[in-house]
């Protein structure tokens, strides 16, 4: 069983202001959405990230210096906790939201890449538009949205990928098989990034290197998500049936703006926890993780070695083609988009040592140095030239008509695993078997009716009485597609439940 | 769902600024563009709009 999800939070900007209050910016964007006032419906009971997969648990999360300074300031902001972070459950079932200070698109639940890669395009759309609601509300273009990870001053946020995984499979198994792949993935789906930084550190100008994430990454393993951000995030907040499944949430990935990246990125992770279900993972542990996450960034020639456990030296690719190389053994042929997935991940990993040309428009970081550097040639300018570091923020710009990675696709040199048409669809529905798609329809049918949502359960309430969907086990496509058809054509959620019920019990 | 035509190639890259337009196109998978060639100067043109300063302007708060 697959299932997988993106989150991204979004940089955001406003020129017409001398300080622009994020906070307040990333709560007007979202609510620019709506057309309606805004009514608290998220259910955040559900959401516990204190719990710490290795058994224990932690009294509080760590954040900078900084952010402590902001948040005392944010504790006498004159809004309640709730409206600062406006949250909105969308028609395709998505979370979209003010995650702290940033605009966040959080994908419904898909089991298919190209559902999700359209659900994530999706978001680019969604946010963008209540950017231009935004504008026309402000008199004029000016507040951007950027897909990216750095703000190139050491501030970083986030695009995270989560997975379903079996509770069975030991997390010491997820760690020993997911950090070697971990660290090595930026090969593929890093986005790319000008100069060097660190956390509050000062931005250092010239080079390019392969990850917008790296420069952030200071611990192997950690519950934290904003100060000593680790390679794997041991967060254990299933949003599931805990006794059953994990949910492995990793904060490592740079937001893609290639659509092949994102699916080979997720893809390819996807295939490695196959892998290690199946106690199949090649054994590659590095000597010092965090430190090698760094090397291989800042080497995009991909002639950098780091040391393993046994002593021996090993290059990103090549761990990359060793996990590759146990997914074809172990993997072939259990379904076409593993299949897919295979194919793709060979080919990439032998042009980015033969022909790395053939891969621009496919992999970000690519994609970015292709442009940067036929820019420089034109402008005969060098690594240095602070004009290359605004470049790089301008390619993650979301805008159509600005966005240098949208005038890339506009002019069709990128590749597409969706069409317009497609995500037009993506955001109109979620993926109608998994429960993301089903939460969108609630949202679509039911929404007076709905009291609280979130991501395992959605309750409504019926005349006195209250009804809940509980969808913490609920993750058969052919049973949620059953339910799906059963909510698109019932009167009311009470009607719907107490046909799934019956239905569910075996009673038809 | 068609894995063998995923993903899509409407165009190879060549040169984001071609000074004439020169399309590539591989054998198997990848398609010639349905549409005429790019606009070779609109990429150029976008990217010198860019404010050299911007992103010495642009500051977030930490996300996760």
């Amino acid at each position: 069983m697959r299932l997988f999800g993106i989150e991204t939070e979004y940089g955001i900007t406003r020129d017409d202001v001398p300080e622009m209050d994020p906070v307040v910016e990333s709560m007007e964007l979202v609510r620019a959405h709506l057309v309606a006032s805004f009514e608290r419906r998220w259910d955040y009971a559900g959401e516990d990230p204190h719990e710490d997969a290795r058994g224990f648990r932690v009294s509080g999360l760590q954040q900078d210096r900084e952010e402590d300074e902001f948040a005392q300031r944010d504790a006498h902001r004159p809004f309640s906790f709730h409206d600062m972070k406006s949250d909105l459950v969308l028609p395709n079932g998505a979370r979209f939201y003010n995650d702290h200070t940033h605009p966040e698109y959080s994908t419904p639940e898909c089991r298919t890449l190209r559902d999700l890669v359209a659900q994530d395009r999706a978001g680019e759309r969604i946010v963008h538009r209540a950017a231009l609601r935004r504008n026309k509300a402000l008199g004029g273009a000016h507040v951007r949205l950027y897909k990216n990870n750095t703000d190139f001053h050491g501030h970083s946020y986030g695009c995270h990928d989560n997975y379903l995984v079996p509770r069975a499979v030991p997390f010491a198994a997820l760690v020993t098989g997911m950090v070697p792949f971990l660290v090595s993935r930026q090969v593929v789906a890093g986005a790319g990034k000008v100069g060097t930084e660190a956390q509050e550190s000062q931005y250092v100008p010239g080079g390019y290197q392969i990850s917008q994430r790296a420069d952030f990454m200071e611990a192997e393993l950690g519950v934290d998500t904003m100060h000593n951000r680790p390679i794997l995030n041991t967060r254990d907040e299933p949003h599931a049936d805990r006794q059953k499944y994990r949910r492995l949430h990793l904060i490592i990935g740079d937001a893609n703006m290639c659509e092949y990246a994102t699916a080979l990125k997720v893809g390819t992770t996807q295939l490695v926890l196959d892998l290690i279900a199946r106690e199949a993972v090649p054994d590659l542990e590095l000597e010092q993780p965090v430190a090698a996450v760094k090397q291989f960034s800042r080497d995009p020639n991909l002639k950098a070695v780091v040391k393993r456990k046994n002593g021996r030296t090993i290059a990103a690719v090549d761990i990359q083609t060793q996990y590759y190389e146990s997914a074809r053994r172990t993997l072939s042929g259990l379904d076409e988009e593993s299949d897919w997935v295979l194919k793709e991940w060979s080919e990439t990993l032998q042009l980015l040592m033969e022909d790395r040309q053939q891969l621009v428009g496919k992999l970000d970081w690519i994609t970015k140095q292709w442009l940067l550097e036929t820019f420089m040639r034109e402008e005969r300018i060098d690594w240095g030239d602070p004009w290359l570091a605004s470049l790089d923020l301008e390619y993650h710009n979301v805008d159509p008509e600005t966005g240098l990675y949208m005038g890339l696709e506009g002019e069709r040199k990128v590749w597409r695993l969706t069409s317009d048409e497609v995500i037009e669809e993506a955001i109109r529905n979620g993926p109608a078997d998994t429960r993301g798609g089903l939460r969108g329809l609630c949202i679509q049918r039911f929404p007076d009716q709905i009291q609280s949502i979130q991501w395992e359960q959605v309750q409504f309430a019926c005349g006195l009485r209250s009804h809940t969907l509980d969808m913490r086990d609920f993750f058969d496509p052919q049973e949620v597609v059953r339910c799906v058809g059963i909510f698109k054509v019932a009167q009311s959620p009470a009607d719907a439940l107490a046909v799934w019920t019956h239905r569910k019990d075996g009673s038809v | 769902m068609n894995y063998s035509l995923m993903p899509e190639r409407r165009e190879g890259p060549g040169d984001p600024m071609p000074k004439s337009p020169s399309p590539l196109e591989e054998g198997g998978g990848p398609r010639r563009p349905d549409t005429g060639s790019p606009d070779k100067d609109s990429l150029l043109k976008r990217m010198r709009k860019v404010d050299p300063k911007q992103a010495e302007r642009y500051r977030q708060r930490t996300g996760e």
